[in-house]
């Protein structure tokens, strides 16, 4: 501790080529917690609240394809089965192709059920409830998206589909406060609307969600479904539905390696820049180290405290760039959550920070070590006549 | 589009070129400079270099995909399907609206007849070579002139499919993928087995991400009787696009939407576009990052050279002589870290994977696409980081005052 | 205890080009006594400032023996060697060679940060120091706020801050004028005059080498004569 003020007046020695340096390192750093904050958030939304208990049942061939709501009749049969809802994604669009936002047709009050805690189903009012499930044309709409738009209980939505050539009009009859932003960007109505408009959707459902009795079972249910259905004309998929959104998440698998790369690019090219500036403060310092030697500091003082010094540097670029990716992270939730619905759950999460951790000790004492034990190792004299 | 960033500095750098011409400080002089302090030098072409080749090889992802769609259309085809469908996937003509169209009299005809095509478009799960899932391909049941339609594709090895035999053909650039779909093998699809009996190449199209068949079996196995996706007629010439267009959504029977296929796919095509804005907005970020470091070396060059400079000056040179002088010298800097940069990128081209489409949500395949443009606006990138590093410090270098640096 | 600071028996030293031995020392046999004041002399190139390193214990010998401070620095190690300088050892060099990012106080505090001591002891002992150079006042001043002879009486009360045996000094005036080398040379004059402490200075001017006792002449790397100073100089007291 007693050499601080000398490592701290050394780091500052050149304060502008530290301070540039810092600024590089933070700004690398910065777009790393970014990206890697960026997946993470996406990859936490696949394990949501309820999800560990439902899985979904879909057609074989695409999630895009329907099924037959009838198949439901063998799930009502299976005692391990809680409830289950039934979903067709609708595609809606409110007055521009622009404000995009998840809306399904379901069955109301199953939806209800399955989705419990999503919706936070307790903190509803009754009657609001009551208007949902008794109005054929009543929609359900997290806050966010009541916010965004700025809609009440009793508003009337149009909603103009992009798959069916339909226009559905529907009165807001809850508005629900979730859990999570992400899971309040959703508008759920009664499904009944688009099979009584669309012939071909008759009969049929985009999805079955089905919540079991206990977790456990989910495996042994969903091989029992899909094999009862393999031979009739469509074959299902039961996955459970952390597996489900992996599969979606799968398909922006391609932008996670691009992330790891980059990342790792970055880092390479940081710790060049790093490397190059401790290499800049310890060469121009060779007299003074040997002075220090000579007057009886060892080696080894020597060397931690020159990587003293270049910690403390990754310390203070990282430091910094993190800073900068929490406050832009959460400007980001509240701007840009207005939109994506999933960008409104977005931080800096806890295995980035940890990540950014690793990399200011990595950074720091890779960066330092060769100049700085080339240094602690040179002959004295040698040291001192270079003037 | 970087380009753009160069006009508010036209004047600067037009006085730059001046100095560089009528210059009595020759860039040779800067060159050997440079290489005076080459630890600082590789350092900053190194990290200059990493940011360059990012943005090139992220761009010419960006640049892959829409160039899939690009090849894939024709001018004088159009593709009809049901209004507001988007995507071919979630369209669905009737039996009567396909007969209807076949009769329009615009529709070139070859040899054999009409070039008319209709298409059922469904998605299937298909196993990954790498063991690490599956993912979504599209199979498109299409009729023997939706295959003379779609020039680019060419048969490679074993043989079209055989109707009511339940066959499929997997295009090539599909197998270092996937796997189960290799020749001779037999995948699961709607309760049928289907047999692969050919492999195509697609020439870089869209239709090397998909898995075709005959459309009447598929109609069969999905029983989809009057019900196909969609249709692809090729016109008698590219001038009779927009009439045709206008029949096919004005007519009552019809009310279709039809695109020209270049439209269609351009479309379709900006499923590169998230990964071109993600790829920009962290070469933006970088570049920040790369100023400063480029800015360090340039300082720490000036600082080295102070009793030249002063040497210089005590010579006759002018400030704006050093000035022209050391932002040269950064430039040159920075666009060897450009260069080295786009070099390295080209280690990236043509190399083939694949991304999801979020309009289709299903595989397309691509190859990075790195162009001489691409490479050309990451190099532009580098001088602009030349400039924006090398302006302070070599104007500190103008400003010593003789005397200073001659005693330093 | 032994009233020798520095005995050096049949030392030699020689440097490696390549395949090829350069000798700079040979056969040196030399004896300081406790508080003796030497200053070695020769042309450029005879080994002075070598053997002077030598003694100092930041070069080693490639032959002969070496007992400096009642310690045989041959078996020492590096740490070893770096813990005896810690103790036994000041220096003074012709360029100063302060810290420049520490302050005069900092910078003769710095050998005590080595050794196991409180902060009042150490503030205590560098104030001390400190008033024996005169430079009390300018103590939070940095290297470059002071001038060339405040720099050296800076560095040479960090070379006796810790009260060691032996001082060396590589021409200690060889960047000063003459008033501020006058000044340096009264300190060290004091130093081993009041304190006893033993003086081993490197020097080429022949007024700085006419202060010490004995003058030892260095040629080709071998003793040539040792002198001594009859008619030294008397300087006037600055301090008491």
């Amino acid at each position: 501790m007693r050499f601080l003020t000398l490592v701290l007046r050394s780091l500052f020695r050149s304060k502008r080529r530290t301070f540039l340096t810092v600024l590089s390192l933070s700004v690398s750093v910065f777009l790393i917690a970014l990206l890697q904050s960026l997946l993470g958030t996406m990859d936490a939304l696949t394990t949501s609240t309820g999800s560990g208990t439902r899985f979904v049942v879909q057609d074989k061939a695409s999630f895009t394809n329907v099924i037959p709501q009838a198949y439901t009749n063998f799930l009502r049969q299976q005692p391990e089965v809680e409830r289950f809802t039934v979903l067709q994604w609708f595609g809606g669009e409110y007055k521009d192709p622009k404000n995009f936002f998840a809306n399904f047709g379901v069955d109301p009050e199953s939806y209800l059920q399955v989705y419990r805690e999503e919706a936070n189903l307790p903190s509803i009012p009754l009657e609001q409830v009551r208007d949902f499930l008794r109005d054929g044309n009543g929609c359900m709409v997290g806050r966010a998206l009541a916010d965004k738009f700025g809609w009440k209980v009793g508003d009337v939505v149009p909603l103009k589909s992009s798959i069916f050539n339909l226009t559905v009009r529907l009165n807001i009859r809850i508005i629900f406060a979730g859990l999570r932003k992400s899971d309040e960007m959703v508008l759920a109505f009664n499904i009944k609307q688009l099979q009584e408009a669309v012939p071909w959707m008759k009969g049929r459902v985009g999805a079955i969600t089905v919540r079991a009795k206990n977790p456990a079972d989910i495996p042994r249910l969903c091989e029992r479904i899909d094999h009862h259905f393999a031979n009739s004309a469509q074959e299902t998929l039961s996955i459970t539905e952390n597996a489900f959104n992996l599969n979606m998440m799968k398909l922006l698998g391609d932008y996670s390696t691009m992330v790891h790369s980059i990342s790792a690019a970055v880092l390479v090219a940081i710790l060049i820049v790093t490397a190059n500036t401790m290499a800049m403060a310890i060469r121009e310092r060779t007299t003074q180290i040997s002075t220090m030697r000579a007057l009886g500091f060892r080696s080894g003082q020597i060397l931690s405290l020159l990587m003293a010094e270049g910690l403390l540097l990754s310390l203070l670029g990282s430091g910094l760039g993190i800073a900068l990716a929490m406050g832009v992270a959460s400007a980001a939730a509240k701007v840009a959550g207005q939109i994506i619905p999933w960008m409104a759950d977005f931080i800096i999460t806890p295995e980035t920070l940890l990540l950014c951790v690793l990399i200011t000790l990595a950074l720091g004492l890779l960066s330092t070590f060769i100049p700085a034990y080339r240094a602690s190792r040179r002959p004295i004299t040698e040291g001192l006549r270079a003037l | 589009m970087i380009w753009y960033l160069f006009v508010p500095l036209a004047p600067y750098l037009l006085w730059l070129l001046w100095a560089a011409a009528f210059h009595p400080l020759p860039l040779t002089y800067n060159w050997r400079s440079i290489w005076q302090r080459w630890a600082g030098t590789l350092s900053t072409v190194g990290a200059i270099a990493i940011v360059v080749m990012v943005f090139v090889v992220v761009l010419s992802m960006a640049q892959g995909v829409s160039k899939a769609y690009v090849r894939s259309g024709r001018d004088d085809q159009v593709i009809i399907m049901r209004q507001n469908a988007r995507v071919e996937m979630m369209s669905s003509l009737s039996l009567a609206q396909a007969r209807l169209i076949l009769t329009h009299p615009l529709i070139a005809r070859d040899g054999v007849g009409p070039l008319a095509t209709e298409d059922i478009i469904v998605s299937k799960q298909v196993a990954l070579a790498d063991g690490s899932g599956a993912m979504s391909v599209t199979v498109r049941g299409t009729t023997p002139a939706g295959i003379r339609m779609r020039s680019q594709v060419r048969m490679l090895q074993g043989r079209w499919f055989i109707p009511g035999l339940s066959e499929a053909v997997v295009p090539q650039k599909m197998l270092n993928r996937y796997t189960g779909v290799e020749l001779g093998r037999s995948f699961a699809m709607a309760g049928r087995s289907w047999k692969v009996v050919g492999i195509f190449d697609g020439d870089g199209s869209v239709y090397d991400s998909e898995i075709w068949t005959e459309v009447g079996d598929l109609r069969q196995a999905f029983r989809r009787y009057g019900n196909d996706s969609s249709m692809a007629v090729r016109l008698r010439s590219a001038a009779d696009v927009p009439s045709f267009i206008r029949d096919m959504e004005q007519d009552v029977r019809l009310k279709l939407e039809a695109k020209p296929e270049p439209a269609y796919f351009a479309d379709l095509g900006d499923a590169g576009r998230p990964m071109q804005v993600l790829g920009q907005i962290i070469t933006l970020i970088l570049t920040v990052g790369a100023v400063f470091a480029a800015m360090n070396t340039m300082y720490a060059t000036v600082a080295g050279r102070t009793p030249e400079i002063g040497t210089l000056r005590a010579l006759g040179f002018r400030r704006r002589e050093i000035l022209a002088s050391f932002q040269w010298e950064a430039i040159l800097l920075t666009a060897l870290g450009g260069l080295a940069g786009a070099g390295l990128s080209l280690l990236f081209n043509g190399i083939r994977t694949g991304t999801v489409n979020m309009n289709t949500w299903s595989d397309v395949s691509y190859a990075f696409s790195v162009t001489p443009d691409l490479m050309a606006q990451g190099v532009g990138f580098s001088i602009l980081m030349g400039i924006a590093g090398g302006f302070l410090p070599a104007w500190r270098a103008s400003r010593i005052p003789v005397t200073e640096a001659m005693r330093s | 205890m032994d009233d020798v600071s520095v005995r050096l028996r049949n030392l030699a030293k020689s440097y490696w080009r390549g395949s090829l031995e350069i000798p700079v020392l040979t056969g040196i046999d030399l004896e300081i006594p406790r508080g003796g004041y030497y200053a070695l002399m020769g042309p450029s190139g005879s080994g002075k400032t070598t053997l002077l390193n030598l003694i100092a214990g930041i070069d080693r010998p490639s032959g002969g023996e070496l007992e400096v401070c009642g310690h045989s620095l041959n078996g020492l190690n590096d740490d070893e060697l770096a813990g005896w300088r810690s103790r036994n050892v000041g220096f003074i060099f012709q360029n100063y060679n302060l810290v420049p990012v520490l302050n005069a106080y900092e910078n003769v505090e710095l050998p005590l940060l080595l050794q196991d001591l409180g902060r009042a002891e150490r503030r205590e002992r560098v104030l001390h120091a400190l008033s024996l150079v005169n430079l009390t006042d300018r103590m939070r001043n940095y290297p470059r706020q002071l001038s060339g002879g405040q720099e050296q009486r800076v560095a040479i009360a960090r070379a006796i801050v810790h009260d060691p045996e032996l001082i060396v000094a590589d021409e200690p005036t060889g960047a000063l004028d003459a008033k501020n080398a006058e000044e340096a040379l009264i300190l060290l004059e004091h130093l081993n005059q009041e304190l006893g402490k033993t003086i081993v200075l490197v020097t080429h001017d022949p007024k700085a080498a006419s202060h010490a006792r004995f003058q030892i002449h260095l040629e080709k790397g071998v003793l040539d004569r040792t002198v001594e100073v009859h008619d030294r100089p008397v300087l006037p007291r600055l301090l008491t």
